[in-house]
């Protein structure tokens, strides 16, 4: 069966580069499904999780934001973090999200920064929920 | 006797501080590698973004962005200097200090509100040596320093940025170019100037992108990333010039050391030898004494 080759890059190091059978990522508007022959795409990403089904056994990961880009069977993800889904505490997560709902927006700039933080956390939570 | 005595004994000191010397060099070796490393895994990234935006290019877009370009008038400015938290690696810290300041000087004469930042306990203690003003200190990026607490940085100047609080940034740093040639430059991140992939030689695989959402929106996302990038790659580059600059730094003191120790073990010996010679001559010389 074809196959893709999945390549997670952080600025700090490449978290991931192998072969799998079908990638699920968070876009920025909801979850977007890559199978080999996809066609060329570039996107952006949100933040949530990050499924790697290879051979019937399904990974996660936690990804923050950034980009995607589909060639040729190659998906790329341009992340800031990507954290095993096992790794992310709902706990701290939830801290985040109350800290994040305590500020202040009074421009849109600082609206828009906690709009952020809050679907952050959201997301961490919701994928550590789902990593039980 | 006194002399010889004296002299060994400043013969064991300096075997101590080459013992010191060597270890802080493998130490800096180990942790240079560590930081090498680390750079190149952020290369990885950069080269995907400069290929993403060379993509992005090659769609037709117009690359144009609030970042990108300048304002007309510089009211405020922001300098940060990034210099090491220890000394004993050579001249690293002055060679970024001087660089540094000197251009804190040009930006405060030409800009009204000019705030100076810097990251590093030498920088600080400089800066307060020579008077100088600093507004903003940070002494928690050591030899690793992560993207997350840079990016907490890089957000607190975008905001500004956007906000209209901050016009033009600039970063002192030393400079990785290779393991041999490391040099101190001060560069303006904000504005960003070009995107650095202007310069590539096209793609010759033209495949057509589909842009979700669309071109504009995914390069207004890609412009602040690659400011990010770009001064976490200023971090990461002092980090490693710093780890270099020390091993070279501590090899030199080694051997510096080393010399000095034959040195010393040469004088020790002739004197030594002078007062044993000395002795035989007392001896000799009562001898010849007494049978006289």
């Amino acid at each position: 069966m074809a196959q893709l080759q999945c390549i997670v890059v952080t600025p700090e190091e490449t978290a991931l580069d192998e072969q799998v059978d079908f990638v699920a990522l968070p876009l920025y508007d909801g979850e977007i499904g890559i199978g080999p022959g996809r066609a060329a795409m570039i996107g952006r990403m949100g933040y949530g999780e990050l499924r790697l089904t290879t051979g019937g056994t399904t990974r996660r990961f936690y990804v923050d934001g950034g980009f995607v880009q589909v060639a040729s069977n190659v998906v790329s993800v341009l992340t800031n973090r990507a954290v095993p889904a096992s790794d992310v505490d709902a706990a701290v997560a939830a801290e985040h999200l109350s800290e994040a709902r305590k500020r202040t927006a009074n421009t849109e700039e600082l609206f828009a920064l906690r709009e952020r933080m809050e679907q952050q956390a959201r997301a961490q939570m919701r994928v550590a929920s789902r990593a039980k | 006797m006194a002399k010889a005595r004296a002299l060994d004994k400043r013969r064991k000191a300096i075997r101590n501080i080459r013992k010191i010397t060597r270890t802080m060099e493998l130490i800096a070796t180990a942790r240079f590698k560590k930081a090498m490393d680390r750079a190149h895994a952020a290369t990885a990234y950069t080269r995907r973004i400069t290929q993403l935006v060379a993509d992005l290019a090659n769609s037709g877009l117009e690359v144009k962005h609030p970042l990108l370009e300048g304002r007309e008038t510089v009211e405020r400015s922001v300098l940060l200097v990034l210099t090491a938290n220890r000394g004993l690696c050579g001249g690293y810290n002055g060679n970024v200090q001087r660089a540094g300041f000197a251009r804190a000087a040009e930006l405060r004469a030409s800009t009204p509100k000019f705030e100076l930042q810097i990251s590093g306990k030498r920088g600080i203690a400089a800066a307060k040596f020579r008077n100088i003003e600093v507004h903003e200190t940070y002494t928690h990026f050591e030899d690793k320093p992560t993207f997350d607490e840079v990016e907490v940085l890089a957000n607190r100047f975008l905001e500004q940025y956007a906000a209209g609080t901050l016009d033009r940034l600039d970063v002192a740093y030393m400079c990785f170019e290779n393991v041999s040639r490391q040099y101190a430059v001060v560069e303006t991140l904000l504005p960003l100037g070009a995107l650095g992939g202007t310069d590539d030689q096209p793609t010759t695989t033209q495949a057509q992108y589909e842009f979700l959402p669309s071109a504009e929106s995914i390069l207004e996302e890609v412009v602040p990333t690659s400011f990010k990038i770009k001064l976490f790659k200023c971090f990461l580059d002092a980090a490693v010039s710093e780890q270099v600059s020390r091993m070279v730094a501590m090899k030199a003191a080694t051997k510096a050391a080393g010399d000095r120790i034959k040195q010393l073990s040469m004088a020790y010996n002739r004197a030594r030898q002078t007062q044993i010679t000395g002795e035989i001559m007392e001896i000799i010389g009562g001898v010849e004494a007494l049978k006289g």
